[in-house]
């Protein structure tokens, strides 16, 4: 008996500790002349798992911003330090919720940049909005998200109606396709894009031949490609992320189906051409939200600073996205800091206030000028078609 | 709904090579639950970790010439990678019997299941944690053909073996299609498949070794009894069936060309399904349901719907075990009270 209360005890004090241990990093310090204010950025998307190669890139971007951010003489004057709070959501909309509750319940967080899927963004924005905490997502393109009418929401990448319009248009004009199958994957962004492409698609004379959902995790299409292999179409749409779309792509022209297989923005990562096989993937086609980075405004100037802090890796479809979204946090922390004094940016209305700032964005980004509607989404509407050349996406140009 | 009579043969080949694989898997279930009645959650990583071994072993070869150099040496690339492979998973399969499960083998039927549990997790996220998180492509380093059944431009049945760039109207003439068409690797893992399950049926009904399998299964305590070492015995279950099972992994990693860390989860739960369905605790019921099930998936991926294809293999589950109770080949345990 004495043992075990003893072992209690024990247990007892390792959990103070650990949650002592947990909770430093928020105290304010003393930097030299005045008290500098630590304030957190929390960046969430999935780190782990089959999409992880985006929410990694959406990591590196966030990262990249908040150092430069920690680097401005304008913020050192305010006394302000920037830390990025990082949560891995992975691309699973209970976690995304969970990550949600982790990073409000943290006074520190006055903004968050995420999530990568629009699965995982819609059920956590109610969160966010509970706590009165700004979102701002790179990468969400499903419409629904800024349709509940929650005024904390923001996205700086372009939504799906428009993306999937400019994919219909593009299959019809650029590919002269007339018949398609069209393939989702049972998520928001994948069925959501899948129907707005159908739906320009056939209004523009094509034909969708067959329609089917598959499930995440899936690996074998054989059937299905089989199927659709009998109905003849001129190419494949895939709603869905590079995972199984590389693998219906393999799978699809393995059969002898040597159709382009077409997506969205889930697609545009060179795992999709790792996964498909860089043969089997030539001449698919993916759009991507944005201008390709050379054409974007300051996207040499990111391109120089991120292979200088992450050399030998990939840059990503969000990533310029993610470093938008986290300076735009930046921005409006500097403005609220003007206007109420750092020390209030961690309460209630101070977090209200880079809301409100957030909502009057006028930034110049990597990816352009970000601006927000009164939906909270972009005001830059810009689509890219990519094609698979030689085992890498190129800008598509006839 | 979509029924095209002319996709049925393409379908059965589809289902056939997804039913293999699973009979490979479900075998492990099966062999395990009939010596310990024992459901060895862990088997699903057997399958994950004989993907891994097999990849293993085809970076270490391939840095050989005499491997990648010509069309003998691929072959033995792939058997010797796979044979080791296989006893590396088989090994892994008697290390976590001997560690995991053998000090529970009194304890309520309960604990092993748990523990099983435990081990499943502690697998996945080893290799999640010290290989990655990602999918890594899993090389097929020969060429895949596809041979071809078809009907030629003047609409007479014709054979025809295509390469990875060849067009059927290009050999055949306009207007050809395609019939049925098997591809290298459907073949292999087919053939290997059926060779592994014969090889293993006689094992178990012909030899002494396979006659104390069978007794432990009956009767361990009488089998102890009778001379028969239990613990031997139950070793060599816990070596063949993740063997089988790792094989099963390379070929999934070969066919689909790449593997994960979760790979295991759902091949898991279906070729589990598959010994159900076969009946627990028989062999052949495995190697059947396993095929059953692959065939149902396959043509109701196809005929019906890809979105619940899951959900119609699993109410042919439900089905049959509501008329069947113990699965179509019921078992060959007795329920020990």
């Amino acid at each position: 008996m004495a043992r075990s209360k003893r072992f209690v005890a024990l247990v007892a004090a390792l959990a103070a500790l650990a949650l002592v241990v947990a909770g430093c990093g928020g105290t304010t310090e003393t930097g030299g002349e005045k008290e500098t204010v630590t304030v957190k950025i929390g960046v969430t998307s999935p780190f782990t798992g089959d999409v992880a190669a985006l929410g990694l890139g959406i990591k590196n971007g966030a990262t990249l911003a908040i150092d430069e951010a920690n680097a401005d003489p304008e913020l050192q004057e305010l006394g302000i330090k920037i830390e990025g709070f990082f949560v891995d959501d992975a691309a699973d909309p209970k976690t995304a919720v969970n990550a949600a509750t982790q990073l409000t319940s943290d006074p520190k967080v006055v903004g968050v940049v995420g999530h990568l899927n629009s699965g995982c963004s819609i059920p956590a924005s109610t969160k966010y909005n509970e706590a009165g905490v700004v979102q701002v997502s790179p990468a969400s393109t499903n419409p629904k998200l800024t349709q509940q009418g929650l005024k904390n929401v923001f996205r700086v990448c372009t939504i799906d109606t428009v993306q999937g319009s400019f994919a219909g248009d593009f299959a019809v004009d650029k590919l002269g396709a007339k018949t398609v199958a069209v393939i989702s994957d049972s998520t928001p962004y994948g069925d959501g894009l899948a129907d707005e492409f159908a739906k320009q698609f056939e209004s523009r004379g094509g034909k969708v031949v067959s329609r089917d959902k598959i499930q995440l995790k899936d690996q074998d299409f054989k059937a299905l490609v089989t199927k659709i292999q009998g109905l003849k179409p001129d190419m494949i749409y895939f709603g869905g992320m590079y995972t199984e779309g590389g693998l219906i792509s393999k799978q699809s022209k393995e059969a002898g189906l040597r159709v382009p297989l077409m997506g969205g923005d889930g697609l545009y990562t060179q795992q999709f051409i790792d996964i498909a096989g860089a043969a089997n993937a030539e001449g698919d086609i993916a759009t991507s939200v944005g201008l390709p980075l050379d054409q974007q405004p300051k996207g040499q100037e990111f391109k120089a600073a991120f292979e200088k802090k992450f050399p030998g890796t990939n840059i990503e479809a969000y990533d310029t996205y993610a470093y938008d979204a986290t300076m735009v946090i930046v921005e409006a922390i500097k403005k609220v800091a003007k206007e109420m004094g750092a020390d209030k940016l961690t309460t209630p209305a101070g977090k209200q206030a880079i809301i409100d700032a957030v909502a009057q964005t006028d930034y110049d980004g990597v990816t352009g000028k970000v601006a927000f509607d009164e939906f909270g989404d972009t005001t830059n509407k810009a689509i890219t078609a990519y094609i698979v050349k030689g085992s890498a996406f190129v800008p598509y140009e006839q | 709904m979509h029924f095209n009579v002319a996709d049925v043969p393409q379908q059965l080949v589809n289902g056939l090579t997804l039913g293999g694989m699973y009979a490979l898997i479900a075998l492990g279930y099966t062999l395990v639950y009939g010596i310990l009645l024992m459901i060895n959650f862990a088997h699903s990583e057997m399958f994950m970790g004989g993907a891994y071994f097999g990849l293993l072993w085809l970076n270490i070869l391939s840095k050989q010439s005499f491997f990648t150099g010509s069309a003998v040496g691929l072959v033995l690339l792939y058997a010797i990678s796979i044979l080791l492979a296989a006893i590396m998973t088989g090994v892994l399969g008697v290390l976590i019997e001997r560690f995991a499960y053998r000090p529970l083998r009194h304890a309520p039927r309960l604990a092993p299941l748990i523990s099983a549990i435990g081990v499943s997790l502690f697998l996945q996220n080893a290799v999640l944690l010290w290989v990655s998180s990602r999918s890594i492509p899993f090389p097929v380093k020969f060429p895949v053909y596809q041979y071809t059944l078809a009907r030629d431009g003047s609409g007479s049945l014709a054979f025809t073996v295509l390469g990875a760039s060849d067009k059927i109207v290009d050999k055949l003439g306009q207007g050809a299609h395609a019939i049925v068409q098997f591809s290298t690797l459907q073949i292999m893992i087919i053939v290997v498949t059926l060779i592994l399950l014969f090889v293993l049926d006689t094992f178990i009904s012909r030899t002494k070794l396979g006659k104390a399998m069978r007794a432990t299964a009956q009767d361990r305590d009488t089998a102890g009894l009778m001379g028969v070492d239990i613990n031997r015995i139950i070793a060599i279950t816990f070596f063949i069936g993740p063997a089988m099972g790792g094989v099963a992994g390379i070929f999934s990693g070969m066919y689909y060309g790449n593997i994960k860390y979760n790979m295991g989860f759902i091949p898991g739960i279906k070729s589990f399904t598959a010994a159900v369905l076969g009946g627990i605790g028989n062999l052949r019921g495995a190697m059947l349901g396993g095929f059953v099930l692959g065939m149902a998936e396959a043509l109701a991926s196809g005929f019906i719907s890809t979105a619940y294809k899951d959900v119609i293999a699993f109410v042919i589950l439900i089905l049959v075990l509501i008329f069947r109770p113990g699965g179509l080949l019921g078992e060959s345990v007795v329920e020990k009270v």
